[in-house]
């Protein structure tokens, strides 16, 4: 109960302190500005894994402050698979399911199955408010779909965050190609213009590596009260580079990373200075051979197997390592 | 900078090689003088330094015309204490035991709690010590200093009937027991022994070894607060009959003993030496004017009883990036610069600077996984010092006679305007100035002492500073 209690706290504290300072650093695109991401990615469930999807769907979530009253919208960008950005297999013949969820049994605080980690629970849980199947249809193609308008209160209200949960599921439906798209929460339907304190986060991110050798794309989980450590686990990373885990107090430790179709994990200490902020995963990627069209996932748990969230906006910012110089006299050599 | 030295040396003196020497004709730094308590006609030996004056022995009579004698038919020593006020010493009062009428009491010396006493006193006082010729030999006891009176006397546990063991005297922290005797398994005539206090009681006598002991006679062993055993000897090469000599222990070893300059030692006997804390003023026995008289003895060299250990300097740091410390591989490499135009690499690095002064460490950090530099990212100012104190440069060991310069220039004491550097080589000889020569004349360890004086800072008193430093001298092959 006293945990619970602190932890009530803590994000009631982040919530009124720190989401709205981010928000208005950032907005809501996802993949987030900060994250240099070029774009999240799901496969027909006739793909292969090895392709980089490991479960053929990826769940993220929205939140909106309980005092934000006017209508939002999730955009898709690029929803359709083919034509320009998505990943070719044979022949673009895959179907992608959009799905958007609000009210009750969205809040993934609530309801776990609702985060989507284990294939097989109901992550599509809560009250469905809009859904499109979308196919190899240029009308789509490099262009905005727009779900909405939505009612903020016609989420899932979170009483620790002080907002309304939507929840945006992305299903390969059909077919084996790689649907590439962008996510971003707007408040207009046709422009992506933010709303003040929202953010967006998921468990697992399945997202498109860089195709090129000097670009580093970055994730931010937030690291809350309790944490002692974390697992990561990642997926087909294809020995594509490296995996550098920094914050203010960590340069950057190198985490294993996995090869093809597989998963590789690795637990890293968390000290009490970086509890309340936000770690910055780098991915920086192998430069003796460049690694094209590599698409991964990642996942995070704490020590008591909580998972961990990735916000699209890092809360408390992204964190720079702050060098720690220190001397001591020592005996001198004989 | 060597000019203006003055150089006194009094151990040449001492060394036959050196006899023809001019420096022989230098001035003794020693003045003695007989003490005025000492009794006419009766011998007056081993002094003890107290408080309040003087403890001796003496075979002087407690009044009367009548000799208190042993069995024997000889005078029997007593325990006597000449106290000092401001008027100078007062007639010598006994100090009594239930033995003074019958056997010698002392030498003595007096533990640092300044009760207890250990004394020398016959072994045998039964029956058999009333008969003359039986030879009783003498022991050490223990006992308690009560007003004028040793009370709850004990025997030594080592005492025997069959040998004489006495003089003793026990060092400041009470550990170990000096003491001098002829029992069997010496190097000839009575040795020098001693036994440490462990687990409540003392070890078996241990013999001092052939470098303080000789085939002739070792007495009057003293350990003085510093660690230099002083004793008496008849052995050959000193001025003459007994002279007094001091050694120290270095490393477990008793180094070779030094012969005390004239006027300390001189033709006739001179033992029993004793010395303040400081030595600068002490008291001796000898017979130089027909009776054993005790003699005072002053030195104007200076030596302090306290004086600060040399430090060596130190310039040498560990630097390291605190948060790159806790995990073992990381993808980057650490290059310092330490601001004196030296680098080096690594999480943690070592580096002694060359002396003081301000050094701004840079840490440079490449990244090895993007190649890029992190130059200067982040930098300390490091203010490095030497130790406030005065310092003494040489080398920490030399052979003997070997010519070598000592150096007080390192010396490290802001705002002092120095007047004088006065050394003291520890072999009876000093010299002044900040630069100075010196040579030894026979090996041994030697504690030099810099003694640095400054003007008074304004409204104050004069400054002092005193560092010591051990010096080792080997015989050369």
């Amino acid at each position: 109960m006293k945990l619970e209690k602190s932890l009530y706290k803590t994000v009631l504290l982040v919530s009124l302190l720190v989401l709205p300072l981010s928000a208005r650093l950032s907005a809501q695109p996802v993949p987030g500005r900060d994250e240099n991401i070029p774009f999240l990615v799901t496969f027909g469930k006739d793909g292969k894994t090895s392709w980089g999807d490991n479960d053929f769907y990826q769940v993220f979530f929205f939140s909106i402050l309980k005092d934000y009253n006017k209508p939002i919208y999730i955009r898709v960008f690029d929803p359709d698979c083919g034509g320009e950005w998505d990943e070719i297999q044979g022949e673009f013949d895959s179907k992608t399911k959009f799905s958007v969820y609000g009210g009750k049994g969205v809040d993934p605080d609530k309801n776990e199955e609702s985060r989507g980690l284990l294939k097989g629970l109901n992550y599509k849980s809560g009250n469905l408010l809009g859904s499109k199947i979308f196919g190899n249809e240029a009308k789509y193609d490099n262009k905005y779909f727009t779900f909405g308008p939505f009612n903020p209160s016609e989420g899932d209200f979170n009483a620790k965050w002080n907002s309304y949960m939507f929840k945006i599921v992305c299903e390969g439906i059909s077919g084996d190609d790689g649907n590439l798209y962008k996510y971003f929460l707007s408040s207009d339907p046709d422009n992506n213009i933010p709303i003040e304190g929202a953010n967006a986060f998921t468990y697992a991110y399945h997202f498109r590596m860089w195709n090129d050798f000097k670009s580093v794309a970055h994730i931010y989980p937030y690291i809350d009260t309790g944490v002692v450590y974390i697992r990561q686990r990642n997926f087909d990373w294809d020995n594509d580079g490296t995996i550098l885990v920094v914050s203010r107090y960590k340069q950057g430790i190198p985490v294993p990373i996995s090869n093809e179709d597989d998963w590789a994990q690795s637990n890293i200490p968390i000290e009490a200075q970086e509890v309340k902020s936000s770690l910055d995963f780098q991915f920086h990627k192998r430069q003796d051979e460049l690694v094209k069209n590599n698409n991964v996932v990642i996942t995070l748990e704490n020590q008591r197997g909580d998972a961990v969230k990735f916000f699209s906006s890092p809360i408390g910012g992204v964190p720079v390592y702050q060098p720690k110089l220190g001397y001591e006299k020592v005996k001198p050599k004989k | 900078m060597a000019k203006g030295i003055l150089y006194i040396i009094l151990l040449a003196l001492l060394v036959p090689d050196a006899l023809s020497q001019p420096v022989k004709q230098q001035p003794s730094v020693y003045n003695v003088k007989r003490m005025p308590f000492n009794v006419p006609g009766f011998n007056n030996i081993s002094p003890v330094i107290v408080k309040d004056g003087i403890i001796f022995c003496s075979d002087k009579r407690y009044s009367g015309i009548e000799d208190v004698t042993g069995f024997d038919g000889r005078r029997l020593y007593n325990i006597y204490r000449a106290e000092k006020d401001s008027s100078g010493y007062r007639k010598p009062h006994a100090i009594k035991t239930n033995r003074s009428n019958k056997f010698n009491n002392g030498p003595l010396c007096i533990a640092h709690d300044g009760r207890t006493v250990y004394f020398t006193s016959e072994v045998e006082t039964g029956k058999a010590a009333e008969n003359k010729n039986y030879k009783n030999h003498s022991g050490i006891f223990t006992a308690e200093l009560s007003g004028s009176e040793l009370i709850s006397i004990k025997p030594f546990k080592y005492n025997d009937p069959l040998y004489d063991m006495g003089q003793p005297s026990v060092s400041k922290d009470g550990k170990y027991l000096f003491f001098a005797s002829d029992m069997p398994g010496g190097m000839g005539g009575a040795d020098l022994y001693y036994c440490e206090w462990v687990d409540g009681s003392w070890s078996a006598p241990v013999n001092l070894g052939n470098k303080v002991n000789s085939p002739q006679s070792e007495n009057y062993p003293y350990i003085h607060p510093s660690g230099k055993l002083y004793f008496t000897s008849n052995r050959p090469g000193g001025v003459g009959n007994l002279d007094v000599y001091y050694t120290i222990r270095n490393n477990g070893k008793w180094e070779e003993p030094i012969l005390l300059p004239e006027p300390i030692n001189s033709k006739a006997d001179d033992f029993a030496f004793v010395a303040q804390d400081n030595l600068q003023k002490g008291y001796f026995s000898s017979n130089r004017t027909r009776e054993d008289d005790i003699y005072e003895f002053t030195s104007n060299i200076i030596r302090k009883s306290s004086c600060d250990t040399l430090q060596e300097n130190n310039y040498c740091y560990r630097f390291f990036e605190e948060n790159a410390m806790k995990y073992d591989s990381m993808p980057f490499r650490y290059e310092w610069r330490f601001g004196d135009g030296t680098k080096g690499i690594g999480r943690v690095v070592e580096h002694c600077f060359s002396g003081p002064g301000t050094y701004i460490v840079q840490l440079d950090v490449v990244n090895l996984v993007t190649k890029e530099v992190n130059y200067n990212e982040k930098s300390e100012t490091v203010v490095v010092t030497a130790i406030e104190q005065a310092y003494i440069s040489g080398p920490d060991s030399i052979g003997v006679n070997q010519r070598i310069n000592l150096s007080a220039d390192q010396t490290n004491l802001p705002g002092w305007e120095i007047t004088q550097y006065y050394w003291n080589f520890d072999d009876e000889t000093i010299a002044l100035g900040n630069n100075v020569d010196k040579s030894y004349l026979k090996p041994g360890t030697y504690n030099i002492q810099l003694i640095i004086s400054a003007k008074p800072e304004p409204g104050g008193s004069a400054r002092e500073a005193c560092i010591s430093k051990n010096i080792i001298v080997f015989r050369q092959p």
